[in-house]
């Protein structure tokens, strides 16, 4: 440890960390354009120099190492005046085209200036024509006029992606990012650029011109499309119920997580998130008039947990079937495990998850729902949905989710006598059940996931769930107890973090060490 | 009577060949050099106190002693993209005197460790790569290059490479990435050359000139090169004279020479009927001298305290029929062509610059300009990544101020 001033004010910082990181730690931010936390510093922006006690220039923060007893000043004037210096030159030769730029609202070009720029222009000479609107990747725009030439996306695409799709051509004021030979970005993880570019200069066909950046909420979550877990930003817009404006989620971002995925995300996660606004289950659905069923979850949930006491009464638990998936969270596992495994010793049991596909040696592995481990760890043996098996000899089937292939039941089905489906899409399944429950998604409820390093992580909600949906956690414990097989063991579940401490008791992968 | 140490045999008949260059008593350092300890030569070097002659005039000494003893091959750049407008020192010494620099770059591999060399040459300079690609093959035939040379046991290979017509890949960094067949845009440092260079090797990188004096201070002794030159500044300096005056052409003359000399004794003085008005002293990025600062010895330190810098050398004499501001827009579109893109204040405050003067010489100027190209200096100057920033910022600088009546004038 070493201690430094920084404007002043003590710091105990570790050897070796940058300036920037230092006064970051400190809580006082330094602007930076080209700097990421992703790649060495690269020092070009030159936004981010600072001045040092006994140093005749002024000194780069991103990369300059800090010293015992070093003195640091970010906010004299010899220093704003390079950062304006800086913001002048940068806006010379930019078109101003805030009003109609996707990126304005979260471009750090504009933050800057609001903070130390404000001046009028000096610039009386012809700005450089460039190319706009550039096509550079099946989601990309580029545009040059806008670039600043910091460089992360050549760097991210040479770095970390290692496909090297973008470069800089030409020199000196004529330099300009562009794809090689008309060979445009090709990659699962061409969405991070969008979202690394601190200005305006690459955009995302997916998400431009649908709405304005400060219109948007956020919140973190766990990306639920395959088994890394990848931690995510989701933005959406709350909606407005007086205009009949639903809820609804423009955009994903990766949100920072060293142990999982850095500082990205795949697109297939990124763009792959109109399941949480379209087809969305907002009620209960209740097809068998004759049963006399009031849709409301009380009503639903004593019904379903008398049929089980019955079913355990009369010693026919082997006619429950209980189709499952791995979008339930560890919570939610543990939950169904307790009380159709242990309590009613269910034997068919099933996993209908969506098939594996290719995974890409990074990010995205083969496995497309993101709990398979927690499934396993829960001691679920994960096996798919036999229709035959289901059918033979079943009185009851609680099938969860949406992955259910409609054919394959369809047959099977017909003879059940109960059928009860919880899920959050609308789709064919639902006529075929007796009763459909309306479910939240990752992001509208609390709980953890266990990715497929064995890394359990938490997420809590980030989305109201539409209409009537309730989390799974919440109903299975309220089962478990209408049931009345254990009481005072479901008593005790009112919220994901009980039932996970549950699950540490009983399931030592689970325990949190203390 | 000036001596010549450097250009001695320069004109000398096919000098540029090895028979001739061992006739007068060629290689003779190689050969003394190789009995020598390593670390005796670089007391040698340090003692003589050669500062290097690309523009910096930091000591070749201390820069050698920088290269970390570490277990990685260690390489040598020589840099010969002398693309400092004004400056054609290297040409000379290459074309006329290429075992010279030959005999250089082995003491300097012997004395740090390296087996394998670069010249990186200016790629205007065809005719000079190819004859220094002949010194080569003659000194791989003789012995005195390739494996075990003069059976020392000590191995060295020297690769010409020629560049592809940036100035900035006459920064040392940007070479290497230039040479490593990348984009030559300067790095960041630290870390430096010296710990991580070429293919992120150790490096050691000096100019032609720089190389082409050590053969010298090995044979003659530390205490002789510096009594050529200065007790601080060692040895000769190879002044290329151009611009109006009567002889322009190159002038090896000792560190300390005044200017006012250089250019009414030794090249001759000003062209018949003209006037001198201004001299950039040192290659076109030094800050200029007016008529009355020439009488000023010519080193690094005292051109520093003028406030400008001995750079390469190269002195550019201009005359009083030559329109400063002329001057000015030859430099600025130099530096707006020249810039690598890399850093926003050169990018931008270059090309920025350069359309203000071009403004001004069509005569659409006003006086907020001059304040306005002062104001941009300044913001370039320190602030870039590479010294090329600085070396655009300073002579506009130095013009718009010290010009600034006749700049106005011309509105």
């Amino acid at each position: 440890m070493v201690k430094i001033f920084i404007n002043e004010m003590p710091v105990e910082i570790e050897e070796g960390t940058t300036v920037l990181k230092a006064a970051e730690k400190a809580g006082i931010s330094i602007p930076h354009l080209c700097y990421h936390d992703a790649f060495p510093p690269e020092g070009s922006c030159r936004m981010c120099l600072v001045e040092i006690e006994g140093l005749p220039k002024l000194e780069l923060a991103c990369s300059t190492r800090v010293r015992e007893g070093m003195k640091v000043f970010t906010k004299s004037e010899k220093v704003v005046e390079a950062r304006k210096g800086v913001l002048e030159f940068l806006l010379a030769e930019h078109p101003l085209d805030c009003p109609i730029c996707d990126k304005a609202g979260d471009c750090k070009l504009q933050d800057y200036y609001d903070e130390y720029g404000l001046f009028e222009s000096q610039f009386s000479e012809h700005k450089e024509k460039r190319a706009k609107k550039v096509k550079i990747g099946k989601n990309l725009i580029h545009d040059q006029e806008r670039c600043i030439l910091c460089r992360r996306c050549v760097r991210f695409l040479r770095e970390v992606i290692k496909t090297q799709e973008l470069g800089v051509f030409e020199r000196g004021i004529h330099s300009s990012v562009n794809i090689y030979d008309l060979t445009p970005v090709n990659n699962n993880y061409s969405g991070n650029l969008a979202q690394i570019c601190p200005v305006g200069a690459i955009t995302d066909l997916d998400f431009r011109f649908k709405t304005r950046a400060w219109f948007l909420e956020k919140g973190e979550s766990i990306c639920p499309l395959c088994s890394r877990g990848c931690s995510i930003i989701i933005e959406y817009h709350p909606g407005h119920y007086r205009f009949g404006v639903p809820r609804k989620v423009y955009r994903i971002h990766a949100s920072k997580n060293q142990e999982v995925n850095g500082f990205w995300i795949c697109d297939l996660g990124r763009y792959g998130y109109s399941y949480l606004n379209e087809n969305r289950l907002d009620r209960i659905i209740v097809n068998r008039e004759e049963w006399r069923l009031e849709p409301v979850w009380d009503i639903i949930l004593k019904f379903l947990a008398q049929k089980l006491k019955r079913l355990e009464y009369r010693g026919k638990t082997s006619r429950i079937a209980l189709i499952l998936n791995s979008w339930l969270s560890n919570e939610e596992l543990f939950l169904l495990h307790k009380i159709f495994k242990t309590d009613l010793n269910a034997e068919k049991v099933f996993f209908a998850d969506p098939p594996q596909e290719e995974g890409d040696n990074f990010l995205l592995t083969p496995e497309r729902s993101p709990n398979n481990r927690g499934a396993r760890e829960m001691g679920f043996d994960i096996k798919p949905v036999h229709s035959k098996a289901l059918a033979e000899e079943t009185d009851l089937i609680v099938a969860f989710g949406s992955f259910l292939a409609e054919a394959d039941l369809k047959g099977a089905l017909g003879k059940i006598e109960t059928k009860v489906l919880f899920t959050s899409h609308v789709s064919g399944l639902n006529s075929l059940f007796d009763i459909v429950l309306p479910t939240p998604l990752i992001a509208e409820k609390g709980g953890s996931l266990t990715n497929v390093d064995g890394r359990v992580q938490k997420f809590s909600a980030v989305l109201d769930p539409p209409g009537d949906s309730l989390p799974e956690w919440r109903m299975l414990a309220e089962l478990g107890r209408e049931a009345g097989i254990n009481v005072s063991f479901y008593r005790e579940f009112t919220s994901p973090e009980e039932i996970f401490e549950g699950i540490g008791k009983e399931i030592s992968f689970f325990r949190v060490e203390k | 009577m000036r001596e010549k140490i450097l250009t001695r045999y320069f004109g000398l008949e096919n000098f540029f060949k090895i028979d001739e260059y061992l006739k007068q008593g060629g290689y003779q350092a190689v050969q003394k050099a190789l009995q020598m300890k390593p670390d005796e030569i670089l007391e040698e070097v340090k003692k003589a106190n050669l500062r290097g002659r690309g523009g910096a005039g930091f000591p070749a000494g201390v820069k050698w002693g920088f290269v970390p003893k570490v277990d990685k091959p260690k390489y040598l750049c020589v840099n010969a993209d002398e693309g400092e407008p004004g400056t054609f020192k290297d040409r000379y010494i290459i074309s006329h005197n290429p075992h010279l620099l030959l005999e250089g770059i082995i003491i300097t591999s012997y004395c740090v460790g390296i087996h394998s060399a670069y010249i990186y040459i200016r790629g205007e300079y065809e005719a000079v790569a190819l004859r220094l690609e002949g010194a080569i093959a003659e000194a791989h035939e003789k012995g005195f290059l390739g494996k075990n040379i003069l059976k020392s046991g000590f191995d060295l290979d020297v690769v010409v490479h020629r560049g592809a017509g940036a100035y900035i890949c006459g920064e040392e960094t940007a070479l290497l990435e230039s040479l490593e067949g990348k984009r030559g845009n300067p790095r960041l440092k630290p870390p430096f050359p010296a710990s991580v260079g070429l293919f992120n090797c150790p490096t050691v990188i000096n100019n032609v000139e720089t190389v082409s004096n050590i053969p010298l201070v090995i044979l003659n002794g530390a205490d002789w090169f510096v009594g050529k030159g200065l007790p601080k500044d060692g040895g000769t300096r190879i002044f290329g004279v151009s611009g109006m005056v009567e002889k322009p052409g190159i002038y090896e003359l000792p560190l300390g020479t005044s200017l006012k000399d250089i250019i009414f004794k030794h090249a001759g003085g000003m062209k018949k009927g003209k006037k001198l008005k201004a001299v950039i002293p040192g290659g076109m990025s030094a800050p200029v001298l007016k008529a009355d600062e020439v009488d000023i010895k010519m080193d690094f330190d005292t051109l520093v305290e003028a406030g400008s810098m001995l750079g390469s050398a190269a002195v550019i004499v201009i005359d009083t029929g030559t329109s400063m501001l002329d001057v000015l827009k030859t430099v600025t579109k130099f530096y707006a062509h020249e810039s690598c893109g890399q850093c926003t204040p050169c990018r931008i405050g270059t090309s920025w610059i350069n359309k203000i003067v071009k403004r001004m010489a069509e005569g659409k100027g006003s006086k907020k300009d001059i304040d306005n190209i002062l104001r941009l200096a300044s913001n370039i100057l320190g602030k870039t990544l590479c010294p090329l920033g600085d070396a655009a910022a300073m002579p506009i600088l130095s013009i718009a101020k010290k010009f600034r009546k006749e700049l106005e004038a011309r509105l």
